[in-house]
């Protein structure tokens, strides 16, 4: 055994080590580090920086992270993570699970609206979510909450807020009108050649059943079980969810359901699906809606073009 | 208590009121992370009680395995083999039991803080100024003590153990005292990129600086005593403990490789996280060398089977772990509940399982008298390594199908069904570890404070 192994030679040797890989690893990046701000950089507003206060409390960041890699295609995904983003985050919250979805770009992703029903119970818009409720924390945090989410992207989250603002006025002037004027207006928004479409595919049983279950886990909670639009989400947003029931004898094709599923309704807190659910789900759960609660669909009505290889 | 007099029985209060602070924060850290794991398949059940939700009661549950369960334990089983090792007593019991009673009462300050959302949010450096500071302090109160017993020692020559025993709490110290931003009570981090990089700097730390040297420490000094080998290598272990500590310390940059920081940072983390092979198998092969020929002795002996199957965990938990350094790999693994598989494997497999082999070589030794029930102790050994094995199967697999569905461009959200299953699996199999942990803290107690004078089958 070593005779050189003095208590001095562990005690100062091991500081000594570890020192000096502080000054390398963590020192010299600190002392060295460009930190000028990035072009969508600019510094949170005083409810924003409460809202990231209760982000920290309960505990957001270990279930959601900050940081778009490379190779995301989710949530977010719409901007690639750089260094003069977080300049004025302390202490800066990348996270390091994504059990739930990467927020670093949450921003104007949804309405304010959709966001209170989604903390009082995420089940209420998001039916197999895992995340935990926050109704406890009362509507002053919540409201907090809302805003330093919103905030996330900074200025392109401020661009995206912008839109859901204008284009929420405009689904509440539509909606105030009648049901008559507001399927009207919601089906003008819709591009015109999309309005013409039918949905190309048949009914079939097995269609219906994957529909149900699409419907099961994603519109259940707004939508309500019998498309009524009075799901549990249905009071704390406005305009309310569609009764789809209204949609009958109103010309609804394939093509609108289809078109407003995939690009969701800015302003209103019917969200897009294009992310989560690929073509075929689409069509299928759009025709559920159709068959079932409309009462009336088009599949595979004219016009037609080749009928796909897989049709019974 | 024949044979052995009062006095030096008492002297080993210390390493006593260490063993009960582990069994005891084992069994409460079990619990609490069984309800984390049960709000990943119920969320809301019992959710809307504000300080016992899921973002509250996961930092406690790691705090309290990290800083209840393990360190203590380790550190129990320190202050039995330095006073042992450098043939002199303690050099104060009552600092000694002062230390653990502060102790305790950190670890409750920080448990309220937190459930109340008293936080720092940096995972593993949450707890808040105060109780940062009060961890700073019980560090330097172990550290006075063990070097005031080594200043005393009557043996010249300082076993590997020991090496390891003072480095750890020196490093500990200094680390968490840098880690957690102390000189900033406000925020308690730096600012942007820098503070992700320190974070993880001293994150790294704690598994590399605090439970890895004291867990080898542990298996250093009782694999040589259950089998009455000589260690086989003392250049080995020489080379072992500095290559330790100048690797170990500064690959935390692995946990970044997708974040913007400095690429070279990033090179130095990469390589050196492979490098890490020469000081683990440094080690490893010089336990098992010690151990060559007498396995049988090692499975006849509850702490050596709990400390060599440790080294076993040791031995897979770094080799995933330079895999996972690897950014393909990481690709696939990071951010998923891989990491979570790893990190069970790590602190509760490796660290964890040679806290137990310690608090079990010990616990006959400063009561003197046999463990209250060998058959409870093999029953936690089979408990816990069954968990653990099972978690790491379980976790692995939920997190290959995160990482690739991802990574195909999956949604979360559509993944949390696929997954749905496996949490599942994962509490039904927290009931043999939190079970394990309960049946480990009533062994301790009868051993500690109700046992009779025969021993039990
Ligand atoms: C147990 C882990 C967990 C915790 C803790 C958690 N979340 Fe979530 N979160 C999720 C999951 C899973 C989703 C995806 C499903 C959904 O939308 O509910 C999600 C989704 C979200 C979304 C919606 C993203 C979108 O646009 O689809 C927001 C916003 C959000 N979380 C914010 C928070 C905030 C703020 C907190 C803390 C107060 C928090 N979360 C705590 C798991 C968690
Ligand atoms: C967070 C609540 C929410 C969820 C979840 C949701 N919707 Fe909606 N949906 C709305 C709201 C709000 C509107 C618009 C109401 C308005 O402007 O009057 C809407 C409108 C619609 C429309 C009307 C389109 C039109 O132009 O007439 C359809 C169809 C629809 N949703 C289908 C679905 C389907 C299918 C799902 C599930 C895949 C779903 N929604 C999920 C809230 C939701
Ligand atoms: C050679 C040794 C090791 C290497 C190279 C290594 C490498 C890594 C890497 C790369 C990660 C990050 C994964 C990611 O986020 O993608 C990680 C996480 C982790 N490791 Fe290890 N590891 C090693 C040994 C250990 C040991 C011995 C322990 C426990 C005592 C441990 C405990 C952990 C924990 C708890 C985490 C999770 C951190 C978090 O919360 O994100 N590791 N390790
Ligand atoms: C009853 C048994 C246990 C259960 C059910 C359990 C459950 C959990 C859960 C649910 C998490 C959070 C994971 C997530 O965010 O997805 C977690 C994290 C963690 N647990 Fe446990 N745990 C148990 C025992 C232990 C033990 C005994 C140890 C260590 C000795 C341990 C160490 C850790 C660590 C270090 C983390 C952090 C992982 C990371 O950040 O990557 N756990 N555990």
């Amino acid at each position: 055994m070593s005779q050189k192994m003095t208590p001095t030679a562990v005690v100062v040797g091991s500081l000594a080590i570890l020192l000096t890989i502080v000054f390398m690893v963590v020192f010299w990046p600190w002392a060295t580090m460009e930190d000028s701000p990035s072009e969508i950089f600019r510094s949170r507003t005083a409810r924003e920086a409460a809202g990231r206060r209760i982000y920290m409390e309960n505990g957001c960041v270990y279930c959601h992270s900050q940081s778009i890699r490379t190779i995301d295609w989710g949530h977010g995904a719409s901007r690639i993570a750089q260094a003069g983003d977080y300049v004025g985050d302390s202490p800066i919250l990348l996270g390091s699970a994504r059990t739930g979805v990467d927020l670093s770009q949450e921003g104007g992703e949804h309405p304010d609206d959709w966001h209170i029903a989604h903390f009082i119970n995420p089940r209420y818009t998001r039916p197999s979510s895992i995340m935990p409720p926050f109704a406890w924390l009362g509507m002053e945090q919540i409201q907090l909450l809302t805003d330093y989410v919103q905030g996330l992207g900074m200025k392109n989250a401020d661009r995206r807020m912008e839109r859901q603002r204008h284009w929420k006025q405009k689904v509440i002037e539509a909606y105030e009108a009648g049901p008559e004027y507001n399927v009207r207006w919601l089906a003008e928004q819709v591009p015109e050649g999309w309005r013409r479409i039918p949905n190309p595919y048949p009914t079939t049983e097995v269609g219906l059943a994957r529909g149900h279950k699409i419907y099961q886990e994603f519109c259940l909670g707004c939508h309500g079980p019998i498309g009524d639009g009075m799901g549990p989400a249905q009071p704390w947003i406005y305009p309310p969810p569609l009764n789809f029931t209204i949609l009958k004898d109103r010309e609804i094709s394939g093509g609108i359901i289809y078109y407003q599923l995939m690009n969701g309704i800015t302003g209103s807190a019917m969200p897009y699906f294009k992310k989560d659910l690929e073509s075929e789900k689409l069509w299928d759960v759009g025709n559920y809606v159709a068959v079932y609660f409309i009462n009336q669909s088009d599949a595979n009505g004219e016009p037609r073009g080749i009928d796909a290889s897989n049709e019974p | 208590m024949p044979g052995i007099p009062t006095e030096e029985l008492e002297s080993h209060l210390t390493a006593r009121a260490f063993c009960l602070t582990s069994a005891v924060w084992f069994a409460l850290a079990t619990t609490v992370g069984m309800m984390a794991a049960g709000y990943l398949i119920a969320p809301d059940f019992m959710a809307n009680i504000g300080f016992l939700q899921f973002g509250r009661i996961r930092p406690i549950h790691v705090n309290l395995v990290l800083f209840g369960f393990v360190t203590p334990g380790l550190l129990g089983a320190a202050h039995y083999y330095i006073p042992k090792l450098m043939r002199t007593p303690l050099y104060s019991q009552k600092l000694g039991l002062a230390t653990v009673i502060l102790w305790n009462i950190t670890l409750v300050t920080g448990v309220i803080a937190l459930s109340a959302g008293h936080t720092q949010a940096r995972e593993y450096a949450e707890l808040i100024w105060p109780v940062d500071v009060m961890v700073v302090a019980v560090f330097a109160l172990v550290f006075v003590n063990m070097i005031l017993t080594i200043r005393n020692r009557r043996e010249p020559i300082l076993y590997v153990s020991v090496w390891y025993a003072c480095a750890a709490v020196v490093m500990t110290g200094t680390t968490y005292f840098i880690g957690n931003v102390v000189w900033r009570p406000d925020t308690g981090a730096l600012t942007g990129i820098p503070d992700a990089i320190l974070l993880w700097f001293y994150g790294h730390n704690i598994f590399g600086l605090l439970l890895t040297p004291l867990a080898l420490g542990v298996a250093y000094y009782v694999i040589p005593k259950v089998t009455r080998n000589p260690l086989y290598s003392h250049s080995l272990s020489l080379l072992g403990f500095w290559g330790l500590l100048v690797v170990y310390t500064h690959i935390g940059t692995h946990h970044l490789l997708q974040v913007p920081v400095p690429t070279w940072l990033k090179v130095i983390a990469i390589v050196d996280s492979i490098a890490m092979v020469i000081p683990v198998m440094v080690f490893l092969i010089n336990i098992w060398y010690t151990a060559r020929d007498r396995l049988g002795e090692i499975h006849g002996d509850i702490a050596g089977k709990f400390v060599f199957t440790g080294t076993i965990l040791y031995f897979f938990v770094s080799i995933q772990g330079s895999m996972m350094a690897l950014p393909q790999v990481q690709r696939i693994t990071h951010f998923n509940n891989w990491v979570v598989g790893h990190a069970h494997v790590g602190v509760l497999g490796f660290a964890g399982m040679i806290a137990l082999g310690g608090l079990y070589y010990i616990l006959p030794r400063i009561t003197g008298k046999p463990l209250y029930s060998r058959f409870l102790a093999d029953l936690q050994y089979w408990l816990v390594l069954i968990g653990v094995s099972g978690f790491t199967v379980v976790l692995t697999i939920v997190g290959l199908i995160q990482g690739n569905a991802w990574l195909n461009g999956e949604t979360v959200y559509r993944v949390l069904p696929e997954i749905h299953p496996y949490y599942v699996l994962r509490v039904s199999i927290g009931f043999l570890i939190a079970a394990g942990a309960y049946v480990g803290l009533y062994n301790v107690v009868r051993t500690l404070f109700f046992n009779g004078e025969t021993e039990r089958p």
